[in-house]
């Protein structure tokens, strides 16, 4: 008997390890199906939007009662009673007035002191690190959201499904992934023209370009990508038509951005991940101004999608978080703006989150290279949105990090 | 039971454990392999020099031909094509620069990286030397560095014209030109390479990523090759050695030891066979085939590894091929975006702002100056998605509709430029165009499709309207090229 189960196991199993004790194994297995037919119910949708140029979280996140602030921010400090204030510690810019109404119906949540160790100063460096949620050097080709879109069980032939949709120019970095294709729909007028129907030029161009009759690569290989560029289309195309709304977004590249993000939600097309994004946040030099006009916009955009979703029954399955390359230095510079820092703050908002304040507010007197010491790594917030996406964390984001409590 | 033993995995590539004898006769077997591999084109009626194989090479070589081009280049024949190729005027810069005012009517501001991608594809797009701004493309794709960090586009510049006036050297004198290079200095972090803080990002990617590949060195090689680039900075545009901050101290890498600095650096890691064969297998990538068989890739180390990395002398003989030319090469690739966007303008004559074709470009994945990493872009089957296509799409319209006033044909759109207005049957229309588009490969029952809706008016086929109204002929066809040039045919380069 004995002999027998060893040869059945060698000649069988050979290679694969821990396979001595079969009911680790039985157990591994019952749990991979508990956690594919999760992840197949599982209908939340993230939703990124990407502060790009590095925000500064000090004059977002004020500490009010800290005077290391004020020295360090002669014409660029947000005076005590302008700011929106959350607790005795802590206010919002002013500009964040409507974020500020949602941390007191708990739909908002505040990470304080997040970043990674070794922090870079590069846009381009940090920006690889939040978006493929590795601080390796060699990071993985596939971005962090990109690893989640990969391991979602494929939609049933005839549902359809667009798993990730970026809304900004190009496919970023943490989309990018090793199966899934992300349309990136920065202009959807590209797409026009592309739906079914339309002018008869463009009817030819989709019968000859999506035949399926098979043939030799590269036109075969090209032919199949066709068809799925013409199906997204279609797609996006009946999302918006049927899409209705009252709710109004500032006239801005991230209001337009989260629309079309409403817009595409509402249709139903199996969408988990959203990415936008809004520039201009490296501010060197003036930063006043400008700063204070970017976060209104954030604020708006992001309070008419709170408004926007709720009203189209989606509230309860979508957060947005967003995120940044980096904060700024504690102290302004001589330009009366700020240089690139390390540690910032970031949001999570939405009906299931926990709102409130997590983590710890960095320290301004221990600084690192007069930068803010980070306490929270990112990738603690990437696996609790990853676990409340119904996926399990680790695979995706390369090790274990403890999961924040934040949904 | 038998017990398996274990086979002994066979040395690829390093040769240090064979005998004298071994290795000459593995010598001789890959000379002889690459004299069958890249065997000049025959001379029979089966192989002549061609439109189809003039336009091939013309893609390859630069970015797809006017028809009248590609008849000049059949005109001269292969052997006189492929000198003319390396005849190319060395420096074309000013010219560009005073062309570029021109055409934007503005001042050159270099300071903005969208207004130099601009730049360099005007010049795709109009220089008389394509072959060179291919190569530095390639170049450009191999030693991959991104304004993105380097920011200075003064540096990302300067790096282009050295790609341009060493295109075609030997790889040696590239990679030692690269590693003193203002702009790969920034990029991989050789400015701050000292010997009491070593920096190994340049080291490990000339290792990696330029020279001998991955697998074939180790972290111990990393960190001494590290030690020889110290001091090796830049002050402002210009490389500068800093004696003070270099390690002088003994190196061991690869195999050999010595009082290493970064020149002796690069002449070991060229000199490693497995450096011929990662050049020959990008090389092949770029120009010939996008999945090169193994064998293919030891003919071409050996032939380069022959010319020591000459990489004129390995072109000639490629282009000059009976290989190139077969169906393993022959519209194999997937354009790259700069191939399809610059390849169509050439090949209809039209003009463009170039400040939109590079917006053109982003949307479909493929910004100048920015590629993705240091690995630079991966092409082929990377740069098609839903997205990209879209744009493709979109493209192909814009082109398309150039300088259309209502139906009435400009002087100067592309329709008028590759169609005589004395055609007026459809089918010799689409013969006409899938001539100019495609040297006439294009599958019967494609055209059949595109000729019944040339006609198709709105009510119907309307054949007479077609011959008779020109109006209606020109709006037809230039439908027809919008169809055209969207199809998956013409995105096989």
């Amino acid at each position: 008997m004995n002999m027998t189960r060893r040869n059945f196991i060698h000649a069988g199993l050979a290679g694969l390890p821990c396979i001595s004790l079969a009911g680790t194994h039985a157990r591994l297995f019952a749990e991979a199906a508990q956690a594919a037919a999760a992840a197949d119910r599982n209908d939340h949708v993230l939703v990124v939007v990407e502060l790009a140029g590095g925000n500064d979280g000090l004059n977002t996140l004020i500490p009010l009662e800290n005077a290391l602030y004020y020295n360090n921010r002669k014409t660029l400090a947000i005076a005590k009673q302008d700011a929106v204030r959350l607790n005795d510690a802590v206010g919002l810019h002013p500009s964040l007035a409507a974020m500020g109404e949602l941390f007191k119906q708990g739909r908002l949540a505040i990470v304080q002191g997040v970043g990674y160790p070794n922090p870079d100063r590069s846009h381009f460096r940090s920006m690889e690190i939040w978006q493929t949620a590795s601080i390796d050097k060699r990071p993985p080709a596939a971005g962090w959201l990109g690893r989640f879109l990969d391991r979602l069980p494929p939609a049933p032939d005839d549902r359809p499904s667009i798993p990730g949709l970026a809304l900004t120019g190009e496919l970023p970095q943490g989309m990018r992934a090793g199966k899934v294709s992300a349309p990136v729909v920065g202009q959807l007028d590209q797409f026009a023209g592309l739906e079914e129907g339309g002018q008869p030029r463009h009817q030819l161009r989709r019968k000859l370009g999506a035949a399926s009759t098979p043939t030799a690569d590269p036109v075969n290989f090209l032919r199949g990508q066709m068809r799925a560029a013409y199906r997204t289309a279609d797609l996006l195309k009946d999302a918006a038509a049927k899409y209705k709304s009252p709710v109004e977004y500032p006239a801005s590249g991230l209001g337009e951005q989260l629309k079309r993000a409403a817009q595409i939600l509402s249709g139903n097309l199996g969408v988990r991940v959203v990415f936008a994004s809004q520039d201009g946040y490296d501010t060197h030099a003036g930063q006043l101004e400008p700063h204070a006009a970017l976060l209104s916009d954030l604020a708006a955009g992001l309070a008419a999608f709170d408004r926007d979703l709720t009203a189209l029954g989606l509230a309860d399955r979508v957060v947005v978080m967003t995120f940044s390359e980096f904060g700024r230095r504690v102290a302004e510079n001589a330009s009366g703006g700020t240089d690139h820092g390390a540690a910032s703050c970031l949001f999570l908002q939405g009906a299931p989150v926990k709102g409130g304040c997590h983590g710890q507010y960095p320290s301004l007197a221990e600084l690192d290279d007069g930068d803010l010491v980070f306490n929270t790594d990112f990738r603690r917030v990437y696996g609790a949105l990853l676990a409340w996406l119904g996926c399990p964390a680790t695979p995706v984001l390369g090790a274990e990090f403890a999961a924040l409590e934040l949904l | 039971m038998t017990r398996q033993t274990k086979k002994t995995p066979e040395r690829r590539g390093g040769s240090g454990g064979l005998s004298e004898k071994r290795r000459f006769e593995q010598k001789g077997t890959c000379a002889r392999m690459a004299a069958e591999f890249f065997a000049p084109l025959p001379s029979d009626s089966g192989h002549r020099f061609d439109e189809k194989r003039a336009a091939h090479l013309l893609r390859r070589t630069g970015f797809g031909a006017s028809p009248a081009e590609i008849a000049a280049c059949v005109e001269r024949g292969l052997a006189d094509a492929v000198d003319g190729l390396f005849q190319a005027p060395e420096d074309e810069a000013e010219k560009y620069a005073r062309a570029f005012d021109v055409v934007n009517g503005g001042m050159l501001n270099f300071g903005d990286a969208d207004t130099c991608r601009a730049w360099w594809l005007l010049r795709m797009v109009s220089t008389a030397a394509p072959f060179r701004e291919k190569l530095a493309l390639f170049w450009h794709g191999h030693f991959a560095t991104s304004v993105d960090k380097v920011e200075d586009t003064r540096l990302m510049l300067c790096q282009l014209e050295r790609f341009r006036r060493q295109a075609w050297g030997t790889f040696r004198d590239l990679v030692l030109a690269i590693a003193q290079d203002p702009a790969m200095l920034v990029w991989l972090d050789g400015e701050s390479n000292t010997q009491e803080h070593p920096n190994e990002n340049f080291a490990r990617e000339l290792m990696e990523l330029f020279t001998v590949g991955i697998g074939h060195y180790t972290e111990q090689d990393v960190q001494e090759a590290a030690r020889a680039f110290t001091g090796w900075h830049r002050e402002a545009g210009a490389f500068v050695f800093h004696a003070e901050a270099h390690d002088a101290g003994v190196k061991r890498i690869l195999g050999k030891s010595g009082r290493f600095n970064g020149g002796d650096v690069v002449n070991i890691l060229v000199a490693q066979p497995e450096t011929a064969r990662f050049l020959a297998g990008k090389l092949l990538r770029f120009f010939a085939t996008p999945q090169p068989a193994a064998d293919v890739v030891a003919a071409a180390a050996e032939l380069l590894d022959r010319t020591q990395l000459n990489i004129e002398w390995f072109l000639r003989d490629l282009f000059q091929s009976r290989y190139f030319y077969s169906d393993a090469c022959y519209r194999q690739r997937i354009a790259s975006p700069v191939e399809f966007v610059v390849g169509t303008v050439r090949t209809l004559g039209v003009r463009q702002p170039a400040p939109e074709l590079a917006g053109n470009l982003a949307g479909m994945g493929q910004r100048l100056l920015s590629p993705p990493n240091v690995k630079g872009w991966d092409g082929e089957q990377e740069w098609v998605n839903s997205t990209t296509l879209a744009a493709r799409a979109a493209f192909a319209e814009t082109i398309a509709g150039l300088n259309a006033e209502g139906n009435a044909l400009q002087p100067d759109c592309p329709i008028a430029t590759r169609v005589s207005p004395e055609i007026t049957a459809p089918d010799q229309v689409v013969e006409r165009l899938a001539e100019v588009l495609f040297q006439g490969d294009l599958p019967a029952a494609v055209r059949q499709e595109l000729a019944a809706f040339l006609v198709l008016g709105d009510d119907g086929p309307q054949p007479d309207a077609f011959r008779d109204d020109e109006g209606f002929r020109a709006a037809k066809t230039r439908d027809l090229l919008a169809v055209m040039l969207a199809l998956p045919e013409y995105q096989a380069y």
